[in-house]
């Protein structure tokens, strides 16, 4: 064989190799991506409920909000201060301002609502 | 263990190297007809083949050792599952796989005899086998330190791979080029001559070219490993890097030597100047490659180190220069300015003696007497001293938590003397030989961390000042040290008032963790870089108003970007009740983690109600001192606004240790 041949042929190797290393890991890498992506678009349909605790910081029963400076809800919001609806009357009255409180969210967000409250320890 | 992985190491990287370099000597000589150079370089073929299987065993061997350090246990060298456990997750092990490769690839290539009758095919061959071998030994870069850099990952690997191509040239030519000289320096050589001037020559100019591109890229590297001149002459990394430019040094003389002298000799007189020549070089070029064997032996010393950025650096001398030793020292900075000055004189005048023609030595001589007094005449003010744990950086981060326990350390073992204040004046002082240091005064900030953590932990003979490293230990010794820090900080920003100076960033927030009832718990450091923090120690009821007012522009703040966190100074686990349900406060309240927020921040402001703004690089910027010195909410909005628009790039605080 002449050697500018088996060079060339060395040199194509070399490119199928790197292909083939794409294709391991790089699309392996590609489609976890897209999986996750589609697992998240999918959970942003249903309607789900999360649990957390959290301080209430206020109450304004006139207009349906409680503000709640809460943890994570995995897989919705990160921690931090925010006003939440409730789903009944009752709950802006099971609790005061400054409570540690559990509580739990439901609805397809950005539409949720508290289903249930209750003090912490 | 060590010493098998480090020889490994080497022979590895040698091999890696080698292959590239006797390639890279063939291409550049060039296809020749004449015998000996033939031979010459079928014997470089026959050595390629040797040097790329050592390189595959030697590669197997590393990757077992590899392992074995991966996993932890001696028997892990052997077992499958953890072998492939390390090839297929980690990117050691991809990078190994993809160079070994390459490698296998290479040996096939070199086995096979191929005919190289033709010029196309002569080229093509030679050509395929360094590529092959920069394609093997290049990746090396994306499995060592410089994968490890933070930020920039990509350019320290790109330098990092620039720097081993230039030496595989370079260092991996030198041996190729001394056989080829030597074979036609003897008498039966004669017809390879010309031949083997001609490859010099071409080495030479490609050398010339790879040093340079090696000194850079090793700048580069040496920046991003070591750091510092702590880091160089206090860590191994750092030793050992040393000792890699204390064999260039007479590598590159030899190099010089070469160059300047044999390289022109050899196109002289044939058997008086040309021939000698060739045989010298030969030799010299042999001595080369020598001092680039122990070079990498360095390297893969340094391979197996820790790199100084991320070690410990002990301080070799009992001293140090900086130029805080002249700070209120008027006539030791004159004496420094003019020694600097004779010293520069000095320089000039070296510079002058390369460039002249006639009477170098005495100006060299001159200029170098005028070095040596303008060193002497400017060191010794800018010399302070200095201690092993100098440059130690402390292991206890500048916290809130470590502030607050080295204050009640500090009250245990240290105000009996530096009295509670730390003005120096506690009554134990009386009658020690040396009055016991004011711990608040401006010189506390010439002296380092580590400089403290000697004397806490060694006292300071004949003073007075005891030794506790019998009595703590590191970490509380590490707490007063960061205890200390915040008091001579806290007196520095006394005169710090409500105002923020523009563009002048100095004193470091302490970092604090803290949490609003059962949330989980956030830093101070988390808000860096996103947002300006106004930290409010309250005292119910008297911080009531202002409480009120805050609570009212909190959304404005958070529009301008600034979170407000309010720390009772009372550190009440029922802060957010006791605040009450009007007016409405929705910023964070902090509940766990006040007791030490309040007695570290204590040190900056001692008023019942403080104020102070936290800039997004994590230093304090203006201190009110009471509610009645707290900006009016849109003199606040104002302050605020102008902390936005500063383009000042401050180091981050961590960097920033006194």
């Amino acid at each position: 064989m002449r050697a500018w041949k088996a060079a060339l042929l060395i040199n194509l190797a070399l490119l199928i190799g790197v292909g083939w290393g794409y294709l391991f890991w790089g699309l392996r890498a590609g489609r976890l991506e897209k999986d996750l992506a589609a697992a998240r678009a999918a959970a942003a349909t249903v309607e789900r409920e999360w649990t957390a605790e959290g301080v209430v910081r206020a109450i304004l029963p006139e207009i349906n909000v409680m503000v709640l400076t809460h943890g994570e809800m995995p897989g919705y919001m990160p921690a931090m201060t925010m006003g939440f609806r409730a789903a009944s009357p009752k709950i802006h009255e099971s609790v005061r301002v400054g409570d540690a409180v559990r509580f739990t969210v439901r609805g397809v967000p950005p539409n949720v609502a508290i289903t249930a409250i209750e003090k912490a320890r | 263990m060590y010493a098998l992985g480090l020889a490994v190491r080497f022979t590895h990287l040698g091999c890696s190297v080698l292959l590239v370099g006797s390639a890279m000597v063939i291409v550049l000589a060039g296809r020749s007809d004449r015998p000996t150079a033939h031979r010459w370089e079928r014997r470089m073929l026959a050595w390629s083949r040797a040097w790329a299987l050592v390189a595959l065993v030697s590669g197997l061997a590393q990757l077992s050792l590899q392992t074995a350090l991966f996993e932890g246990r001696a028997t892990a060298l052997l077992e499958a599952p953890a072998l492939a456990r390390v090839l297929f997750e980690t990117q050691v092990g991809r990078v190994w796989l993809v160079r070994h490769s390459v490698l296998v690839l290479l040996s096939a290539f070199l086995l096979v005899d191929l005919r190289v009758a033709r010029r196309a095919d002569w080229r093509a061959a030679r050509g395929e086998a360094v590529l092959l071998g920069a394609v093997a030994l290049v990746p090396i870069a994306a499995s060592g330190h410089a994968a490890a850099v933070e930020p920039g990952t990509a350019v320290a690997i790109a330098v990092d791979g620039v720097h081993l191509l230039a030496a595989g040239v370079w260092a991996g030519g030198l041996l190729p080029l001394a056989l080829l000289l030597r074979a036609a320096g003897r008498d039966e050589g004669a017809d390879t001559r010309p031949y083997a001037v001609l490859a010099a020559r071409r080495f030479s100019r490609c050398a010339l070219a790879a040093i340079v591109a090696l000194a850079l890229s090793g700048t580069a590297n040496a920046a991003s490993q070591v750091g510092s001149v702590a880091g160089l002459v206090g860590t191994p990394y750092g030793r050992l890097l040393l000792l890699k430019l204390g064999l260039l040094v007479p590598l590159l003389g030899l190099a010089g030597v070469n160059r300047a002298v044999h390289l022109p000799r050899l196109s002289g007189d044939g058997p008086t100047v040309g021939r000698p020549a060739m045989r010298r070089l030969a030799q010299f070029i042999v001595g080369e490659a020598v001092l680039a064997l122990g070079i990498m032996g360095a390297v893969a010393a340094m391979g197996a180190t820790p790199p100084a950025l991320h070690d410990a650096p002990a301080w070799p001398f009992s001293f140090r220069l900086t130029t805080t030793a002249l700070e209120g020292a008027p006539e030791a900075a004159t004496r420094a300015l003019v020694g600097g000055q004779v010293a520069v004189l000095g320089v000039v005048g070296l510079l002058a003696a390369t460039a002249l023609k006639g009477r170098r030595l005495p100006l060299a001589g001159g200029a170098l007497v005028l070095l040596g007094a303008g060193a002497a005449l400017a060191f010794p003010p800018l010399a302070i001293d200095a201690y092993p744990t100098t440059y130690l950086r402390p292991s206890v981060p500048y916290q809130a938590t470590s502030i607050a326990e080295g204050a009640s350390l500090y009250r245990a073992n240290c105000a009996v003397c530096h009295g509670t204040t730390g003005a120096g004046d506690g009554p134990g002082g009386r009658g020690l030989p040396r009055r016991p240091a004011d711990l608040r005064a401006p010189h506390t900030a010439q002296h380092t961390a580590g400089d403290l953590f000697w004397w806490i932990t060694h006292g300071i003979p004949r003073s007075g000042m005891p030794p506790f490293g019998g009595s703590l230990a590191e970490a509380p010794r590490w707490d007063v040290v960061n205890f200390l820090r915040a008091l001579s900080s806290g007196y520095a920003a006394r005169t710090m008032g409500p105002v923020a100076e523009p563009d002048r960033p100095w004193l470091v927030a302490p970092d604090f963790t803290f949490a609003v009832g059962p949330t989980p718990a956030r830093a101070l450091k988390d808000y860096r870089t996103r947002r300006i923090v106004l930290l409010v120690l309250y005292t119910l009821p008297g911080s009531r108003p202002r409480m009120a007012q805050l609570a009212q522009r909190y959304d404005t703040l958070v529009t301008l970007g600034t979170e407000v966190i309010a720390v009772p100074t009372d550190a009440a686990s029922d802060a957010v009740g006791r605040l009450g349900a009007e007016p409405r406060v929705f910023f964070p309240v902090v509940t766990e983690g006040a007791g030490e927020i309040v007695a570290a921040y204590r040190l900056f402001a001692t008023a019942p109600h403080a104020e102070l703004l936290v800039d997004r690089q994590g230093y304090v910027r203006a201190i009110a001192r009471g509610s009645g010195e707290a900006a009016e909410p849109n003199a606040l909005l104002a302050q605020i606004a102008q902390l936005n628009e500063e383009q000042t790039q401050a180091p981050a605080p961590e960097e920033h240790v006194h």
